[in-house]
């Protein structure tokens, strides 16, 4: 059983972990394509956390991951990332205790939820006010959607390591 | 040899002394050295060429460090002169840049006397695949407000504040899928709509919609805006017409366009604050 201290020296060192990545993210792959899109790196922090969390607290994490990036990027629609990733946090962390096994493919699987989430809304927005077309919308998710899932590869080890030394 | 030198050794002064005197007297009547100076000559001839040479060594040596002295002292001060020089070539070119941008804003001012714009530095480009927006360095503190158009310094339309903050703003695109503006084809002075297409949008291009449809469009045409409605200044130039296609439902036509600027090297623009409002 975490103490009150414990709780907050904890979630500190999320909140300062996942501004790390932000920060090296931003200033080495941020301009970088693959697959002819740009990586995305929030969904990913959304679902490896949330996977690994409680139900409430991975949603905390989402909705204020969500708040950042709807307060510092530009979206399709003005609170996008909040609802999605906060939604999207709540499945994951469901999926994650009742279905999958902690692990890469659990983190591999959040994160398409986490992005399913994210490209249903930008989709569903796209469409109702410019009527973009679905098949080019779906593509460029997927692609977005892989391309982003290579991340992984830095952000599961590091945020999985947190938490274990938090939980044992 | 100590007993040899006192028993003899006043008869061998005494013969050096005649030497002396035998050799001074030769050579005050030869007209060449004799034969005894030039036998000292030649046997003292490779320890002199020895000597020599090691003089001229150690001189060679000590000019050497003496210039390499000198010649430290006059890198560094060149160095610093070098150093001296390219930050003043760096200021000129800085301020000859500058120079040209203004000249241009100028230029512009000079055509457009109507604009009041604002220079502002780009400070961020959407890492969104969904949106094309940029982030400028000049907000509500300097002037700036929603749906002002952002240009280059040519005068090319980059897209239109979406969003200003105290010393920030951001600009949508025009080849961002939100974009509508009304437009004009420049040759002909039909009135269309150019607006953001989501597919486009990954080609950095936007399409021409309403047609007018008993005008031929030529690669090429410009559209600039058409200042209908007072919501944007007029005459701004869009871009050029680059392929004309048929809609999806095969019944329309639009044309795509190319927009004058190139967003991704773009640096410094300007943003129009006011203008007069020309129908």
């Amino acid at each position: 059983m975490l103490t009150r201290r414990d709780i907050i020296i904890k979630w500190s060192s999320y909140g300062v972990v996942s501004l790390g990545l932000l920060l090296l993210f931003s200033l080495t792959l941020r301009g970088t394509e693959i697959l002819g899109v740009r990586m995305f790196l929030p969904p990913l922090l959304v679902g490896v956390v949330a996977s690994v969390e409680d139900t409430r607290a991975g949603a905390l994490y989402g909705f204020a991951v969500g708040l950042l990036c709807d307060l510092t990027l530009s979206g399709t629609f003005p609170c996008v990332y909040t609802l999605s990733f906060t939604l999207a946090a709540v499945c994951c962390s469901l999926l994650a205790k009742g279905v999958l096994q902690r692990g890469v493919l659990c983190s591999l699987a959040v994160t398409g939820l986490t992005f399913f989430f994210l490209d249903a809304f930008n989709m569903l927005s796209l469409w109702l006010r410019a009527r973009a077309p679905f098949s080019e919308m779906a593509q460029l998710a997927l692609r977005e959607t892989v391309a982003s899932c290579l991340l992984l590869v830095v952000c599961h080890p590091a945020l999985l390591a947190l938490h274990r030394k938090f939980t044992i | 040899m100590k007993d040899f030198l006192s028993k003899h050794g006043m008869w061998i002064l005494a013969a050096m002394a005649a030497v002396a005197v035998l050799l001074s007297v030769l050579s005050y009547f030869a007209s060449t050295s004799t034969l005894l100076r030039n036998a000292a000559g030649v046997a003292l001839s490779p320890f002199r060429a020895a000597s020599e040479a090691a003089n001229r060594w150690l001189e060679d040596k000590r000019h050497y460090y003496q210039e390499y002295n000198d010649l430290v002292e006059e890198n560094a001060a060149l160095r610093e002169e070098i150093a001296e020089l390219r930050a003043n070539a760096r200021q000129v070119e800085r301020d000859r840049e500058e120079n040209a941008k203004l000249r241009e804003l100028i230029g512009l001012r000079e055509q457009r006397r109507d604009f009041d714009f604002e220079s502002a530095m780009i400070l961020e480009r959407s890492t969104s695949n969904w949106t094309r927006t940029l982030t400028l360095n000049q907000g509500t503190a300097h002037g700036v407000a929603v749906n002002n158009v952002v240009v280059t310094s040519e005068g090319y339309l980059i897209g239109v504040v979406t969003e200003a903050g105290l010393n920030w703003c951001t600009v949508q695109t025009i080849i961002d899928t939100d974009t509508e503006l009304g437009a004009l084809l420049f040759r002909t002075g039909d009135v269309v709509i150019a607006e953001g297409d989501f597919t486009l949008m990954r080609e950095k291009r936007l399409k021409v919609t309403y047609l007018p449809p008993d005008t031929p469009l030529l690669v090429g045409d410009y559209i600039v805006t058409s200042g209908l409605g007072g919501y944007y200044p007029s005459n701004i130039v869009i871009g050029t017409v680059e392929r004309v296609e048929t809609d999806d439902d095969g019944l329309a036509q639009y044309a795509v366009l190319a927009p004058m600027c190139d967003f991704d090297t773009q640096t410094e623009v300007f943003i129009i604050k006011a203008f007069d409002i020309v129908e």
